[in-house]
């Protein structure tokens, strides 16, 4: 345990609790000191403590010792009151705001760190001016009538050499009239130590008059109780002081240089001297003396066991008669007041063994007297006493806590000191480590006074901090709790300080509830301290607060945008919470040499393209990619980053989440994106005239309409209602060649906020990648190079359906596009799916469907050698001599069979060269995807048995029905193809089916007789496959022609269905089954113009 | 009345708070919850060597507010109940079966496939369970 006396309590104490001189000086005196910047007090008070002297004492049992240490208390007569309750308050008001505005933190200071403060030792966490504060608040009890530490021991009388009549000045000066009330209404002896000084300016003249006035003074007053003192010394006033000894008591620390510029050092020293002959040879000899003769007197009075006695009579007998709240008034000469002034005289005395035997003695008196003020003053100070001696320390504790709750209990008066009491008992707690028990006094010692109660709930908070382990979460409510009563008393810098710590307690926790609230007051602080970009900061932090309630949101966002507004500028904020960008959603659409007709097929697998394209793209056998085959010349970076082609828009899809229950309006959502002029271009051809100027890097804001500009980026406005997503489409189109970098996304809140996203690179997923591209930095996901414009075909076919019954047969027409001025050639296609769609020839084009379809009678079969070649390869080739010239656009035909039931998707992509436009690309490729569902129509199947009576006869059984819900079918012809087969109806149509119409749901069975007729061998030379044989449903004499399913379009879907269907093998036979539909309402298509169906039933045997 | 009960993570994140008052404190009462932390980790940090008091559960009254008295269970994964009440005489067995029957939901509510460890409890079977228990509170004692 160190020494009691070099504890904060201790230094406390033996500071605040010393003899007070009080002073009595003439105007002339001050006059002379002022030329200083100093009242008289001021400037001697430097000089009133003591650490190096060594004065002999003797204790009333005659016990030598001696003081080393010695301070004494200067003040004039005049300040010797109690201060006015409002007085003081008022007075610790201002020593409130003036820290608050000196401790401040900075608009640039980070928030605390709550592991920071932790590592940090006490002294530097803890405001300096909470001691000052505690001070402060001390002082303002002080010359209390119920203590005696504070009745002054001595009276220093001043007059100037200046002064008429110096003696009879000398004796004015001590008129009863103006001494405190303390000396006048008996609560202390006006019998005091005299001590009388003559102050001599230099600046007057010499000093003779002085000394000539001193002898004079010797003679009156007597010779040791007078002292000449000369200032001023300096004539010049340039002296300077290094380390001004009046430094601490100018708060404003301005020209404290200044001070004392009049005194030389001579003129210190004498002062020196002065206070210290003033201390060891008056003051300490006269309390010892005065210590003495009290003890003497409260021995014959009060000590021994017949005193005792009749001292507890006494009290007795009067114990009814006095009953004020205070207890009985106390004169000087009461003997309790004695043992009081024994006590606190002995106590700065360093007495303490007498001082708690004195305090102890009268204590009880108090209590049987009611007395409480007394009382608890006189436990306070046996507490103090027991820390001083450093003994029973469990004594020195509850003691205090009896004082402490004496004074609570006596209410508002002596709220203060309650007050005074708990600061003692918290510092004396402290120094034994209990920390945080000191903290709930602080907490206790709160009273009604807000502003009084934040200063102690903020010194509370930081014993929560400083205890071992720390409690964080108490430190934290109580800073919070100590910001609110700031922030009640007005004390907004004060609360924002407060908030800002409790931040480090909450940062990083999910107590959102807490935590947004902190945040938020803080903003709202900041903002009518006028700070409003601080204050914006924090609103930030609260903006995205799912979880708070409605109105909460819709508080926080109005005063958020109020905020904003008031800066009266732009607010670009980097990672906006509001809206949520989603960025597992991120997806960058960009073409190369790979283009899409539609969104859909951009957002198709490059799987499932590149195997399609397998056989097209030239040499792609080599396990290289594209890029290596196309050009050797091709530079690392083309192969390493994306290629876009200038013109073309690069799409990003990204998604906004509303995460408030409110909505909000986003306005200008657009990429930011960087051009910046290609390196290696810069390079080698760095004279060129086409090299972007360098300040076009950085071009983040472009609007759509600038046609100029290099970037144009597309700009979208929408708005979200509480908790919806939506997936905004973001384009970009480079204008020229460089280098583009995707940086972020970009919106604005309001009309003064603008959010930012940078997109980190490694979290795109980027759909479009290929896989073989593993190997570059991440960084290149967003970066493209962009390249000259190209040519671009565009293609769509018009009338595709995207609904439709099984097996129905359309003529469609593809159509390409080409917008750029330079002409493609040798183009390729090939499609997914050759059972529902094939190419046609040039020479349908433009043909009357479905006549074209119908059998001609001098028909030509060779047709048909030519398709069974064609089905065979894959990619179509379009003749060498198309190609797509400058804005023009080719229209192919296209056959469109719905082969089966369910939903099917149909890939297709068309290969074109480009002519020598550019070295890094020659060719590209044009994707298209439809997404088709078909529906069941008609379930045709066929049952074949042997004829029981001939060898080459059958019996076929056709079942067919209609599976639709409305659909009814007109049935037209049923064909069989493939070896030399005759078959005929058993029995007319009109029977089974008089108006050839199968209704939905409806079943139809016929019946045929199946003939096989041995073909010549002459025949065998044609495609077995391509013979047919037809029965025709109808009326009688029908003119209707019948469909020839050996030529192109049916044909080419029966080849498809045999292969689809099963192996093909002789000896089969296969039907082709045609129906037709004159609602043409499935689709939007010509209502007059019969749909056609066909179904196709392969290997019936 | 119960006011307040709480279900906090070992990391002291609030998994599960629920007020059960009228008036607009919930702030307030996260407060208290907060702040009760504290006084569980000293009483955990801290246990008194006496023999019954070592490996219980039920931490008792953490500390008397002003209106409120505040209550802690610590579960053996480490995760804290906190119940905060107005009433003045609460008797332990009360509370003791009230934080036993809590536990109960608790660990009927964690061992739902679809709950994250660590994250809130978001259960409105979980809530309504816990509300009837909270509203069934000292009636038990009473009949």
């Amino acid at each position: 345990m160190v020494d009691p006396a070099n504890t904060p309590l201790g230094k406390m104490l033996l500071e605040e609790i010393t003899p007070v001189v009080m002073v009595l000086c003439t105007p002339l005196v001050e006059e002379s000191c002022l030329k200083n910047g100093l009242s008289f007090v001021q400037m001697l008070s430097p000089f009133c403590d003591f650490t190096n002297i060594d004065v002999p004492v003797r204790t009333a049992i005659d016990q030598p010792y001696r003081l080393h240490k010695f301070k004494f208390r200067l003040f004039y007569a005049s300040d010797i009151w109690q201060p006015n309750l409002e007085v003081a308050k008022e007075r610790l008001k201002q020593v409130i705001t003036k820290a608050g505005e000196d401790d401040f933190p900075e608009i640039s200071s980070d928030l605390p760190q709550v592991n920071d403060l932790l590592s940090r030792h006490e002294s530097e966490i803890l405001p300096t001016w909470f001691q000052f504060f505690n001070k402060e608040l001390v002082r303002t009890l002080s010359f209390s009538d119920h203590e005696a530490f504070d009745h002054p021991v001595a009276c220093l009388l001043v007059v100037s050499s200046r002064d008429e009549e110096p003696i009879n000045r000398f004796l004015d000066l001590f008129n009863t009239n103006k001494l405190p009330s303390l000396l006048n209404d008996g609560a202390m002896d006006p019998k005091i130590l005299k001590h009388y000084l003559l102050v001599h300016d230099n600046q007057d003249g010499a000093s003779e008059k002085a000394t000539k006035l001193l002898t004079k003074m010797r003679s009156t007053f007597g010779p040791n109780d007078c002292r000449l003192l000369c200032i001023n010394s300096s004539q010049d006033g340039q002296t300077r002081h290094k380390d001004t000894p009046w430094a601490t008591f100018r708060y404003d620390a301005l020209a404290t240089e200044h001070l004392g510029h009049f005194l030389k050092l001579d003129d210190l020293n004498e002062i020196k001297n002065l206070m210290q002959e003033l201390s060891s040879k008056h003051i300490i000899p006269y309390m010892e003396q005065k210590i003495r003769l009290l003890n003497q007197q409260v021995s014959s009075t009060r000590k021994g066991f017949r005193n005792q006695f009749k001292n507890l009579w006494w009290r007795k007998g009067k114990e009814d008669a006095l009953d004020t709240t205070n207890g009985p008034v106390y004169t000087c000469s009461s003997i309790e007041s004695q043992i009081r002034v024994l006590g606190d005289y002995a106590f700065m005395l360093r007495d303490y063994e007498l001082a708690v035997s004195s305090y102890r003695l009268i204590s009880t008196d108090y209590k049987l007297d009611k007395a409480w003020k007394r009382y608890a003053g006189v436990q306070e100070m046996i507490g103090l006493t027991y820390f001083m001696l450093d003994q029973s320390r469990k004594e020195a504790e509850y003691c205090m806590e009896i004082a402490f709750n004496t004074y609570l209990k006596l209410g508002s008066p002596v709220q203060q000191n309650a007050t005074r009491c708990g600061f003692w008992w918290i510092e004396m707690l402290k120094t034994r480590n209990q920390i945080k028990e000191a903290a709930t006094v602080y907490f206790r010692i709160c009273g009604e006074d807000l502003l009084h109660s934040a200063v102690m709930l903020e010194q509370a908070s930081f014993c929560y901090l400083l205890s071992k382990p720390p409690m964080l979460h108490k430190y934290g409510f109580h800073l919070v709790l100590s910001g609110d009563h700031y922030k009640k008393c007005d004390q907004i810098k004060h609360a924002i300080r407060t908030y800002r710590n409790a931040v480090s307690v909450y940062r990083g926790t999910t107590w959102n509830l807490i935590k947004d609230r902190v945040h938020f007051h803080i903003g709202q602080w900041y903002a009518s301290l006028g700070m409003y970009d601080v204050a914006v900061t924090h609103m930030l932090e609260i903006l995205a607060s799912s979880h708070q309630s409605k109105t909460s949101q819709e508080l926080f966002l109005r005063d958020f945008l109020h905020i904003v507004q008031k800066t009266g500028k732009m607010f670009e904020v980097l990672k906006l919470q509001l809206p949520v960008i989603n960025i597992s959603t991120l997806k960058v659409i960009f073409e190369d040499h790979r283009t899409y007709a539609s969104p859909a097929a951009a957002s198709i697998k490059e799987g499932v393209w590149c195997s399609l394209e397998e056989d097209m793209i030239p040499s792609l056998s080599a396990k290289s990619n594209w890029l290596d085959v196309q050009s050797k010349r091709i530079p690392r970076k083309y192969k390493e980053s994306n290629i876009c082609v200038a013109g073309e828009a690069i799409i990003v899809d990204i998604e906004f989440k509303n995460p408030l229950q409110i909505p909000i309006s986003i306005l200008s959502v657009s990429l930011i994106c960087e051009l910046s002029a290609n390196p290696e271009e810069l390079n080698s051809e760095a004279n060129s005239s086409n090299v972007e100027p360098q300040n076009d890097e950085y071009k983040t804001s472009t609007s759509t309409g600038d046609i100029n500009s290099s970037l144009v980026l597309s700009e979208v406005d929408f708005s979200l209602e509480g908790g919806e997503t939506i997936l905004v489409q973001l384009t970009v189109t480079p204008r020229v060649e460089g280098i583009l970098t995707i940086v972020g996304v970009k919106w604005k809140l309001s009309s003064s906020v603008v959010g930012l996203h940078n997109f980190e690179s490694n979290s795109v997923n980027k759909r479009i990648a290929k896989g073989r591209k593993a190997k570059h930095s991440p960084s290149a996901d967003l970066k493209f190079v962009v390249i000259k414009s190209l040519p671009r075909l565009q293609g769509f076919i018009p009338s595709l359906p995207e609904k439709t019954y099984a097996g129905e047969l359309r003529y469609l027409v593809l159509e390409l596009n080409n917008q750029s001025k330079f002409p493609v050639k040798n183009l390729k296609m090939k499609i997914s799916n050759p059972r529902f769609l094939n190419a046609g020839n040039q020479s349908y084009l433009n043909v009357e469907f479905p006549a074209c379809l119908e059998k001609k009678l001098n028909v030509e079969q060779s047709g048909g050698h030519g398709n069974a070649k064609k089905m065979l390869q894959n990619v179509f080739h379009f003749p060498e001599d198309i190609s797509v010239q400058e804005e023009t656009s080719l229209s192919w035909p296209l056959w469109f069979h719905a082969a089966v039931p369910g939903h099917v998707s149909l890939y297709i992509t068309v290969y074109y060269e480009l002519e020598n436009v550019s070295s890094i690309m020659k060719f590209r490729t044009l994707r298209m995807h439809y997404n088709l569902q078909v529906l069941p129509s008609l379930d045709v199947s066929f049952e074949l048995s042997p004829c029981p009576s001939r060898l080459e006869e059958f019996l076929l059984r056709m079942d067919v029905v209609n599976k639709t819900s409305s659909e009814c079918f007109q049935i037209h012809q049923l064909s069989s193809v493939g070896q030399q087969w005759d078959f005929s109806l058993l029995q007319p149509v009109d029977s089974i089916l008089p108006s050839q119409s199968l209704f939905a749901g409806q079943a139809l069975s016929c019946f045929f007789m199946l003939k096989y007729h041995r073909k010549s061998s002459t025949s065998e030379d044609s495609n077995p496959l391509f013979l047919q044989s037809d029965v025709r449903f109808g009326p009688p004499g029908n003119s209707e022609a019948l469909f020839d399913v050996c030529s192109s379009p049916l044909a080419d879907f029966h080849g498809y269905e045999r292969l689809y269907q099963g192996m093909s093998c002789q000896g089969n036979v296969d039907f082709v089954f045609i129906t037709q539909l004159r609602r043409g309402n499935i689709d939007s298509g010509a209502p007059h113009r019969p749909l056609l169906f066909s179904h196709h039933v392969c290997h019936c045997r | 009345m119960i006011v307040c009960v709480a279900v906090v993570g070992h990391q002291n994140n609030p998994l599960y708070i629920q007020s059960f008052t009228d008036a607009d404190d919930a702030l307030k009462l996260h407060h208290i919850v907060h702040c009760s932390l504290d006084v569980v980790d000293e009483r955990v940090n801290n246990p008194k060597k006496s023999g019954p008091t070592l490996n219980e559960t039920f931490l008792g009254l953490l500390y008397p507010t002003e209106n409120y008295k505040v209550y802690g269970y610590l579960t053996n994964t480490k995760v804290k109940f906190i119940l905060v009440t107005t009433d003045l005489d609460v008797r332990d067995a009360d509370v003791r079966n009230f934080f036993r029957r809590f536990h109960a939901a608790y660990v009927d509510a964690v061992s739902n496939p679809f709950h994250v460890p660590g994250k809130k409890i978001t259960s409105r079977t979980f809530a309504d369970r816990v509300s009837t228990i909270v509203q069934s509170f000292g009636l038990s004692s009473a009949v």
